[in-house]
């Protein structure tokens, strides 16, 4: 009963926003948990835009927020029924941390079930599985790894999935040899009344990052770095369609 | 419940076995012959404990004439046997060496081959899983009224500026087991590579004079913290590699410098030996107090011997025979199963005592009652070590730097997650708060730094940090991984009490209510218990 009062409640700021299915939204605001249990890593996440007041459940992130700091979220606004956590769903979605502070703050379940863990998509085999080397022919080719909002660090099921899919073909297809591109999103913007831009220097943290894992995984492989700053996003459909994460990016070319 | 014991069960036990029989002791120091001493003071965990000389003299009269000596002396020339059963306060624990039996006569891993009479197995013993227990330590201060090597000065004492004939000089190692790691500073190097730490490090308290005057300290190149020893057994898990990265850190796994392959980053608290030669390189150099090298006929028989070394629980005082009624505790399962698999995806992390949820009526009339109960308590703290979630707060390679969040709800099977084993598949340096303030207990008698981050501040505890052992920090240079020790095994754990690398928990329970405390867990008491009989019988 309770929890179908919560849903009606729901419907209406959304409505208001009138936001549609697909929609972009971006914004930063302070995260809250939402101490829902249906077993390991069943939590939500919700986040306020703070220009309309719409609260979504942004759960689905690679990288999820931490409760005391502050999270530039971005997502598409998905058909999901917000019964999981009491939320419009963003999915896919993203919520980078960033440095602002925030007061941690935790809801109840209030009825709401979570989501129950399931392993996601991008989930890379044990090493005692054994990866067939793809046929070829092969020619040069670019794989990409993409990171949360100024960092270099490798996202775990997300990053770590295409690397070894990478190094699965390279294997394979023995280039002669691999430049590895770093970029950042420079340009400022205006997110939330609040102008943010990546840092320059993470581009080349980016390439040293990929290329440092390369060299661990394809020992006697070269390994050249570049870097490049105001990035433009990439077209390549792991992104997920959202143009912030396809900036934030690092590029692996074979080079034949 | 005396804090001999590795458990908390409330059935008193009886004591294990002799004690230092056959050494050949120092003059007047016989187990047997030697006048009570009064208890000393201060000297105990936060409880009270038994005065070491009435063990002692309970040891003497319980001694039996069958049971192989406990303690392995340097140099002694004893052949390890296939298998070697030793009694502790919850049953008894076996030691299988694959292969064997073998001799020790002349063997660098028992012979005393550096300059101070130790030899590696004067800390990794068998009858303590090859780790040392806080009382067999004391059982050797009182057999030897600490002339035993075992307290040599260079990290047998709490420091060696310190009166080395007074007991209150080796304290840290008689009460909680643990000895002084001394580490560079500032951070040389991770295997091999060159680091500059992030972070300043400054001596807030230094209560031991090892980490300040003309020869220790920051100002003088060094920083010592204080350790347990890790146990040398079951090593083909902390060797297993299961995935090619390290998520904690970012990248893929560092190559092994010897034979190019990954590493598994899982050996030492803070991880700065990558592989078994660079370990046993430093053991020998700090531990050995060796002048020279270890020769290349050295380092492989170690490896030989450190690899075909299985531990664990085999008879439990309360279950009976762990490998009984379709269980499959005890050393077995250990030596012939698949190293590094994750139990999320296989086999799940104890369920050796799954057959123990549902024993059949017909044999459960052929165990007592009390017997059943404690098996059912085993099967059912298995459960709550895998089931059972909480919040995962504010710890460092879980909550941050990587995506989990903060905070994430999970169990205690989350970070220890490989089959058979309970250490982190993933190098396992996590922050629990075992060392760092405000989650570490306030020891007064354990060195205090005040680490300053200097780019990023960490993301749990800020710029400022204080801590008895920055851990994984001193090998990786960097503040985030300020307070991180590497997950142990979680075999044979009945046979080396205190637990925690700073021996923090005095005993199994001690575990228990650190995570209690560190996370509001809110475990009933019934589930304390049964996680408590579940790790008695690893
Ligand atoms: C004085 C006591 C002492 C002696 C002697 C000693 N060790 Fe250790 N050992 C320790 C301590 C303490 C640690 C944990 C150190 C740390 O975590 O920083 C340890 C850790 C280890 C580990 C790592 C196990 C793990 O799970 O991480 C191995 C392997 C090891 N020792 C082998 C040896 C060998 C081989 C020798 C002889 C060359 C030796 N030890 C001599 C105290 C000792
Ligand atoms: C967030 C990761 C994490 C979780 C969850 C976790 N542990 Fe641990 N555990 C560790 C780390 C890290 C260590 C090593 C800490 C140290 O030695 O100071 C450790 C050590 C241990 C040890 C080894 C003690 C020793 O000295 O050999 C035991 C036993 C243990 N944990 C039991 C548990 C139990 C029971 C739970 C559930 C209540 C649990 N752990 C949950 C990370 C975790």
């Amino acid at each position: 009963m309770r929890k179908a009062l919560t849903l009606l409640a729901l419907a209406a700021p959304l409505s208001a926003q009138a936001a549609e299915t697909g929609d972009l939204v971006r914004f930063i605001a302070c995260p809250v948990y939402r101490d829902a249990d249906s077993g390991k890593k069943s939590g939500c996440w919700l986040a306020s835009d703070p220009a309309t007041g719409g609260r979504y459940d942004v759960s689905q992130s690679p990288y999820k927020p931490d409760w005391n700091f502050a999270v530039l979220v971005e997502g598409r606004l998905a058909a999901a029924s917000p019964a999981s956590c009491g939320a419009a769903v963003l999915e896919p979605v993203r919520t980078s941390r960033l440095a602002a502070p925030c007061v941690r703050h935790m809801l109840p379940a209030e009825g709401f079930p979570g989501r129950k863990y399931v392993l996601p998509r991008r989930n890379i085999n044990p090493l005692s599985v054994a990866r067939p080397l793809p046929p070829g022919p092969y020619a040069e080719r670019v794989f990409t790894t993409w990171f949360e909002f100024d960092r270099d660090f490798l996202v775990y099921q997300y990053d770590d999935y295409q690397i070894d899919n990478a190094v699965t073909w390279i294997r394979g297809a023995k280039p002669a040899k691999l430049v590895v591109t770093g970029f950042a999103a420079t340009t400022p913007e205006t997110v939330s009344a609040q102008q943010i831009a990546e840092r320059p220097e993470v581009a080349q943290e980016r390439a040293e990052s990929i290329a440092q894992t390369l060299r661990r995984l394809l020992p006697g492989m070269t390994v050249e770095t570049k870097w490049e700053v105001g990035a433009k996003p990439s077209s390549d459909p792991d992104a997920d369609g959202i143009p912030g994460q396809a900036q934030r990016r690092a590029e692996i070319r074979a080079v034949f | 419940m005396t804090e001999r014991t590795g458990g908390g069960s409330a059935k008193p036990l009886p004591f294990r076995g002799e004690v230092g029989v056959g050494l050949v002791p120092p003059r007047g120091a016989g187990p047997g012959g030697q006048p009570p001493t009064p208890p000393l003071k201060g000297m105990g965990f936060r409880s009270a404990i038994i005065p070491a000389a009435v063990l002692i003299t309970a040891l003497s009269i319980t001694a039996s004439a069958r049971a192989p000596e406990r303690w392995w002396a340097p140099g002694e020339g004893r052949t390890f046997p296939a298998s070697l059963d030793y009694a502790n306060g919850q049953g008894t624990l076996r030691t299988l060496l694959v292969g064997g039996p073998m001799p020790t006569r002349g063997h660098p891993f028992f012979e005393p081959i550096g300059s101070n009479g130790r030899a590696c197995v004067t800390c990794h013993q068998p009858a303590d899983a090859m780790s040392l227990s806080a009382a067999t330590v004391r059982e050797r201060w009182e057999a030897t009224r600490g002339n035993d090597p075992l307290f040599a000065a260079i990290d047998g004492s709490n420091c060696p500026v310190l009166p080395q004939h007074d007991k209150a000089s080796h304290s840290l190692l008689i009460e909680r087991g643990l000895f002084r790691i001394q580490r560079p500073w500032p951070v040389t190097s991770f295997n091999g590579d060159p680091v500059t730490p992030d972070f300043t490090i400054e001596v807030v308290r230094d209560p031991n004079g090892c980490n300040s005057g003309p020869h220790y300290g920051p100002a003088a190149g060094n920083v010592s913290v204080y350790r347990r020893p890790r146990p040398v057994a079951n090593m083909k898990y902390l060797l297993a590699v299961g995935f090619p990265f390290d998520p904690k850190q970012g990248y893929a796994l560092p190559l092994d410098p010897d034979d190019g392959k990954p590493q598994s980053g899982n050996l030492m608290a803070d991880n700065r030996a990558g592989n078994l030669r660079i370990q046993m390189e430093d053991a020998a150099a700090s531990h050995l107090q060796l002048m020279g090298r270890l020769t290349p006929a050295q380092i492989a028989r170690i490896k030989d011997f450190e690899t075909r070394v299985y531990t664990a629980q085999q008879v439990s005082n309360g279950a009976g025979p762990l490998d009984a009624l379709g269980a499959s505790g005890g050393p077995a399962k250990l030596r012939d199963s698949e190293p590094g698999a994750l139990g999320s995806i296989g086999v799940p992390v104890w369920s050796e005592f799954a057959a123990w949820e549902k024993i059949a009526p017909a044999e459960a009339a052929k165990l007592s009652p009390a017997e059943l109960a404690f098996r059912q308590s085993v099967a059912r703290g298995a459960r709550v070590f895998r089931d059972k979630t909480f919040l995962i707060t504010d710890t460092a390679g879980i909550n941050s730097r990587m995506g989990f969040g903060n905070p994430v709800r999970n169990s205690c099977v989350f970070c220890h997650n490989m089959s058979q084993m309970g250490n982190d598949v993933a190098p396992g340096q996590v922050d629990l708060g075992t060392t760092t303030q405000p989650f570490a207990d306030p020891w007064s008698d354990l060195p205090l730094f005040r680490i300053t981050c200097l780019k990023a501040p960490h993301p749990h505890y800020g710029r400022v940090i204080l801590t008895y052992d920055p851990g994984f920090a001193l090998t990786s240079g960097k503040c985030a991984d300020v307070g991180k020790i590497t997950l142990q095994s979680m075999r044979g754990l009945s046979a080396r009490a205190p637990y925690f690398s700073n021996g923090l928990a005095k005993d199994l329970r001690g575990i228990v209510d650190y995570y209690e405390r560190r996370y509001n867990i809110g475990y009933t008491e019934q589930e304390k218990q049964d996680l408590v009989n579940m790790m008695s019988a690893l």
